[in-house]
């Protein structure tokens, strides 16, 4: 790709970016729009710039605690998925729970969680897990049970364990699927980490909170600005696992030549 | 002829009956119905506010409702605000003014086990254990700067009295005039410190508006913070109605702390004993105090004028 298709294929997404930012900024100049409400782009930038260093520990401590739950989401999760599938009478007995679990609001539970596990990072690592643990199990357990027949037969043919069925053919099978909920799991956590962070303490959470009594929201924006990269660097980390997974046999993964 | 008489008398009675319809106005808490609004509740369900043509609706707050964004962006006409936030709001461009101080002397404080032993806030901060009050508040930040080198762990307020209950090592922020009351009736003696002991004494639960509202309202804002002021001296005298409505609307508090809190909240609302129709009433000093507080905790950065910041009534 030369520079100039860079260019080209970067100006669509950058563009209605731009626009927008300069619409906002010449509102709030112009005073149509009280800064009070909604404050003007430069004035988030420069909060940025101010308050780099506290908002730079502010995104690590989420970051980690986003990163934690969700790797316990897709642990719990994927182990959850794989007994759900191996019997009709467990998927009938226990995916109702799994999906009224998704409709919990999290901020309704979160201050029993701080009763449940203390103030501090556990809090806000089982928040993250609650929110980000249903897309894990739904579409692990659509992946399981989408593998060809065919195949299926095949491995029986050959006489191979449940075991070998489930390593060596459903998992992969799954994978797609299964990187597509933790694409969305990925988002979710970050966000199940700042509603945890309201209630337990630290991290951008904390940080909102506090900009939010002090009427500072320009920096209500800079940390939600960061939160939303971080949702996007985790999307994009579980993008490129999911490549070099997939990539050299997975149609969904591999590259039009 | 008397068709005509009668149309002009239907007419007539028309326009009468509109010129006398109330004033809407909607008047946000910052909380739920607790004793803090009990002169509000009192001047409503007495009728006071129709007899001066004003229909008065008065809505419920909760952790972080805005009060002071929705009354500066003309979303309610009145609200209920911290005067540090009038303070900051104002720094931050905001058209909002004070209008009446339910609390002369503010009931925010800290509140403790009583076994832990402590004497004073600074026993408080420089013990370890936790303290849950609101981040980046201003009473939080002076408190830090009142007591550098402190031990105990800041976590967030959530709000209610749920930990402090299970957690023996566990402080919380607090109206003097409520949770600890709450926590006694559920069997958890409280003890609490005043903030304001400490120096930082800023008018508590004050009612909020536009400037340019009430500059273009002011026979309305008056009769307004009047009835107020009168709900208020009925609820001193008499909070039994009041409370039995609140007690309707709020279930986190019963009839008992109801009563305990309105009789509490007494001297917190009269201050130094001032008459009944100085009730309310803010002074340049106390303004003036507050915003050089909030300056010297780098909460503002250029100074509001003391006597833009309220209006007497």
């Amino acid at each position: 790709m030369n520079f100039k298709t860079k260019i080209s294929s970067l100006l669509p997404p950058l563009l209605p970016l731009i626009l927008g930012m300069a619409l906002a900024e010449i509102t709030v100049r112009s005073g149509w729009v009280p800064s009070y409400l909604i404050p003007a782009p430069s004035e988030v930038i420069r909060s940025l710039i101010d308050d780099r260093v506290e908002l730079a520990v502010a995104a690590w401590t989420t970051l980690s605690s986003a990163l934690a739950g969700l790797l316990l989401s897709f642990t719990t999760g994927t182990l959850f998925a794989i007994a759900l599938s191996a019997s009709d009478l467990a998927r009938r007995a226990f995916y109702p729970y799994a999906v009224f679990f998704q409709t919990v609001p999290i901020i309704s539970i979160a201050p029993l969680l701080v009763i449940w596990f203390g103030f501090g990072q556990p809090t806000v690592i089982a928040s993250a897990a609650i929110v980000s643990v249903f897309p894990i199990i739904a579409s692990t357990l659509l992946g399981l049970k989408s593998t060809e027949p065919a195949l299926i037969d095949l491995f029986t043919l050959y006489s191979a364990s449940a075991r070998q069925m489930l390593y060596m053919l459903k998992i992969p099978f799954a994978l797609p699927q299964i990187f597509s909920g933790l694409r969305i799991a990925s988002g979710l956590a970050v966000v199940g980490a700042i509603v945890g962070e309201f209630i337990g303490g630290g991290g951008l959470g904390s940080v909102v909170d506090s900009a939010r009594t002090q009427q500072r929201i320009d920096r209500v924006f800079a940390a939600v600005l960061i939160s939303a990269l971080l949702g996007a660097v985790l999307v994009g980390a579980v993008n490129l696992i999911s490549a070099l997974t997939l990539g050299s046999w997975h149609i969904s993964e591999r590259k039009a030549s | 002829m008397k068709i005509i008489l009668g149309f002009v008398l239907i007419l007539l009675s028309t326009v009468a009956a509109w010129g006398a319809q109330a004033t809407q106005l909607q008047f946000a808490l910052n909380w739920k119905a607790e004793p803090e609004f009990g002169g509000f509740y009192t001047a409503k369900l007495s009728g006071s506010f129709q007899k001066r043509n004003l229909d008065v609706e008065i809505t419920e707050g909760g952790a972080g409702t805005p009060v002071v964004q929705m009354v500066a962006n003309s979303k309610v006409r009145f609200g209920i605000a911290a005067a540090d936030e009038v303070v900051i709001s104002q720094a931050r461009g905001a058209d909002v003014v004070a209008l009446f101080a339910v609390y002369q002397i503010n009931p925010q404080g800290i509140m403790v086990h009583p076994e832990r032993g402590f004497k004073s806030l600074g026993d408080v901060f420089n013990s370890p254990g936790t303290l849950a009050i609101q981040s980046g508040s201003p009473h939080a930040l002076f408190l830090q700067k009142q007591f550098p080198g402190y031990k105990v762990t800041f976590v967030p307020y959530a709000g209610g009295i749920a930990t402090f209950l299970t957690d023996p090592n566990f402080s919380q922020q607090c109206f003097v005039t409520s949770e600890p009351l709450i926590a006694r009736r559920k069997g958890k003696p409280a003890q609490s410190f005043l903030i304001a002991d400490a120096g930082f004494n800023p008018y508590g639960t004050v009612v909020i508006a536009r400037r340019q509202y009430v500059a273009k309202n002011q026979k309305q804002t008056r009769d307004l913070i009047n009835t107020v002021r009168e709900g208020w001296i009925e609820y001193l005298r008499a909070p039994e109605p009041a409370n039995n409505t609140m007690v309707k609307l709020n279930r986190a508090m019963d009839a008992v702390s109801m009563k305990e809190a309105a009789e509490v909240q007494k001297s917190f609302i009269l201050g130094a004993g001032a008459p009944a129709q100085e009730l309310g009433k803010m002074t340049m000093e106390r303004w003036g105090t507050l915003v050089n507080q909030l300056y010297d905790l780098k909460l503002i950065k250029t100074k509001p004028v003391a006597d833009k910041l309220f209006q007497n009534f």
